[in-house]
């Protein structure tokens, strides 16, 4: 690690939100912060985002749940979380002290759900935001995704605008028609900032015994496998709303940081890198600060959006 | 609560090939080998790049703790895991070279437990199962040894049976170390080439009808229709029994809530360590999906129940408390 004094600047705003670093852990993948806080300083990131939460505890989904894939991973864990009540009592008094911002991810089978975890966590001491999982089922809509329809992201984002003053960032489903559309509905409703991508619908079979190897049949795939995918979203969403966007999906280094920084991401989400590196976060970290030392860039935030592709690039591909 | 795990590049000290395929590991990491205890398990990074992208799992079958470090080739605190090769993984770690480095993290998980009032154990192990029990059976081999007289009953050791089975005798293995530790060995295979011909499972039927069952510990690694039976023959003798389980692994901390198994929520006397989170999940709104013919264990209504992790609730679980349909 070079000297710290004189080093380029990594800090950056995701809106109202200031991080010392564009750096987060994603939703899912690092539990309620304490179970890696052994293993990594959680002082060093520049945001962590807990498990994905409901009102109500939830036990999730019959095992297996999970599958390796080709440079990733499906997961079917079903939501699975301690519930809002045991999430202010048992985690956030380890969490207030993890030293650095924490966002609560929620999520609601109902509108009116998501508005009451909403409401409810926005009189929680310690929490810097929410960031709002729309790839749930809506109930009230015949179990179509929140996410899938631009109408349904407008009610369900503004309900919870209007029932919290927190900061509000929703995560995108890649898993949708045209991404552009439901970014511009989430920024219409209210939201200050937009995380894309959440997991690839996909499968895998056992084709000895013919059976799915997810107990849930399908799942979420992640890992290094979708990072195109995920690049090529934030691209496009970047372009077209004024809200800041975070870059996720397949980060497993420095470089794939750098990649969504200037394809148009404020910052980054790493997921499920954690598991195969449990310091991955940190070593993206020093790999951007290595990367604006060499480059010679004194602000990490200069790479935002810094693409070099004119509109006559993006026509010629059709 | 366990000590945190330490993530450590491990020198490999010995690499070889134990059976047709099956392999002994054996790493030198103090930091880990110093906190282990037998049926915990660390998780192996297989390689610096992307793919395969998943750690793997592995149970210590060996711990080498520092007072008997003096051994050849080791002259290093380690540990020993010992695998079978399933799949690409697994393929991949049978190229690891000896004197190369591997990422592990580790110790994970809890591992056994000494039952209360128990004279007699036995250990049942069913193919690459059986060494996760070795290290436990010589932690209980040991046990007091060093005192001139043990001051309590718990350090008096037990008495040793491990029933071993697989399906031919090149898959049977550590019956070297047991007889090396004094432990019994009763050996069952499928096809008669080693022992009795059967299933290990037979050797447990009968052997717990001998001696004092009534003082009798189980504790049992394999695969889980193997698993099941021990339980149910525990069950019907009344005996505690713990079981080492297997499950596909993201994480190994708790934090990704893959690896999960159904666990059965009713307090018995006797039970395994408290549990996290142990109301949190009870008595909501089942979140199971709608459970398709065959896919999923049918659970009678009357069973509560939760998903505990593997990786933090276990891997060392009261039979008891698993649904083993």
């Amino acid at each position: 690690m070079g000297s710290k004094k004189e080093g380029p600047k990594i800090s950056v705003e995701v809106g109202p939100l200031r991080l010392k670093n564009p750096v987060m852990a994603a939703s899912g993948t690092f539990g309620y912060g304490e179970e890696y806080s052994g293993i990594i300083s959680l002082k060093s990131l520049g945001a962590l985002i807990t498990k994905g939460l409901s009102l109500k505890p939830r036990k999730g989904n019959p095992p297996p749940r999970l599958a390796e894939t080709p440079a990733g991973m499906l997961n079917a864990i079903g939501l699975e979380n301690v519930g809002i009540t045991a999430f202010i009592g048992e985690k956030m008094p380890f969490l207030r002290k993890a030293g650095c911002p924490v966002l609560v991810n929620i999520f609601g089978a109902t509108e009116e759900e998501y508005a009451e975890i909403a409401q409810r966590l926005s009189e929680v001491e310690g929490i810097a935001g929410l960031e709002v999982n729309i790839s749930c089922p809506n109930l009230k809509s015949g179990g179509s995704l929140f996410a899938a329809d631009p109408k349904s992201v407008f009610q369900v984002v503004s309900k919870v605008r209007q029932a919290s003053p927190s900061f509000l960032m929703v995560k995108l489903s890649p898993n949708v028609g045209d991404i552009v559309q439901v970014a511009l509905a989430a920024e219409e409703a209210g939201a200050d900032a937009l995380s894309l991508i959440n997991t690839l619908i996909g499968m895998a079979i056992d084709i000895k015994t013919r059976t799915p190897i997810l107990g849930n049949i399908t799942g979420g795939l992640s890992g290094p496998a979708i990072k195109p995918v995920g690049l090529r979203m934030v691209w496009q969403t970047a372009q077209a709303v004024r809200i800041p966007v975070v870059g996720v999906g397949g980060i497993f280094c420095a470089e794939d940081a750098l990649e969504y920084m200037i394809a148009g991401a404020s910052a980054v989400q790493v997921g499920s890198a954690h598991f195969t590196d449990p310091r991955v976060g940190l070593k993206i970290i020093d790999g951007i600060r290595d990367y604006l030392n060499a480059q010679g860039i004194p602000d990490v935030s200069s790479l935002i959006g810094s693409l070099k592709a004119g509109q006559d690039t993006r026509k010629n591909e059709r | 609560m366990n000590p945190y795990p330490r993530e450590v590049k491990a020198k490999i000290l010995l690499h070889r090939r134990i059976g047709p395929d099956y392999f002994r590991l054996q790493l030198a990491c103090p930091e880990i080998a110093r906190l282990a205890r037998p049926g915990q398990f660390l998780m192996l990074r297989l390689t610096d790049l992307k793919d395969p992208f998943l750690r793997r799992p592995f149970s210590f079958s060996q711990i080498f703790r520092p007072r008997e470090a003096k051994r050849k080739p080791l002259d290093e605190v380690a540990v020993e895991i010992c695998y079978q090769t399933v799949g690409r993984g697994t393929r991949l770690l049978t190229q690891l070279q000896e004197g190369q480095r591997v990422d592990l993290l580790g110790p994970l998980g809890n591992g056994f437990w000494t039952e209360d009032e128990c004279t007699r154990v036995i250990l049942v192990g069913g193919g690459i199962g059986v060494p996760p029990l070795l290290s436990w059976a010589q932690e209980l081999r040991m046990k007091g040894s060093g005192k001139k007289r043990p001051s309590k009953a718990s350090e008096v050791p037990p008495e040793l049976v491990f029933l071993m089975g697989a399906k031919s005798k090149e898959k049977i293995m550590g019956v070297g170390d047991c007889r090396k530790w004094g432990i019994e060995v009763q050996v069952a295979t499928e096809d008669g080439s080693l022992g009795m011909k059967g299933m290990v499972t037979d050797l447990l039927a009968r052997e717990i009808m001998t001696g004092q069952h009534g003082a009798t510990a189980i504790y049992a690694c394999g695969p889980n229709p193997m698993l099941g039976q021990v339980a149910q023959v525990a069950e019907q003798f009344d005996r505690p029994c713990q079981v080492l389980l297997e499950s596909r692994m993201a994480c190994g901390v708790g934090a990704c809530l893959g690896c999960s198994v159904k666990y059965r929520e009713e307090r018995e006397p006797g039970q395994s360590p408290a549990l996290p989170n142990q109301d949190s999940a009870a008595g909501e709104e089942g979140e199971e999906r709608e459970n398709r013919e065959g896919a999923i264990p049918m659970i009678s209504e009357t069973s509560p129940f939760r998903y505990a992790r593997v990786c933090m609730e276990g891997p060392v679980f009261d039979a008891r408390r698993i649904f083993w349909d």
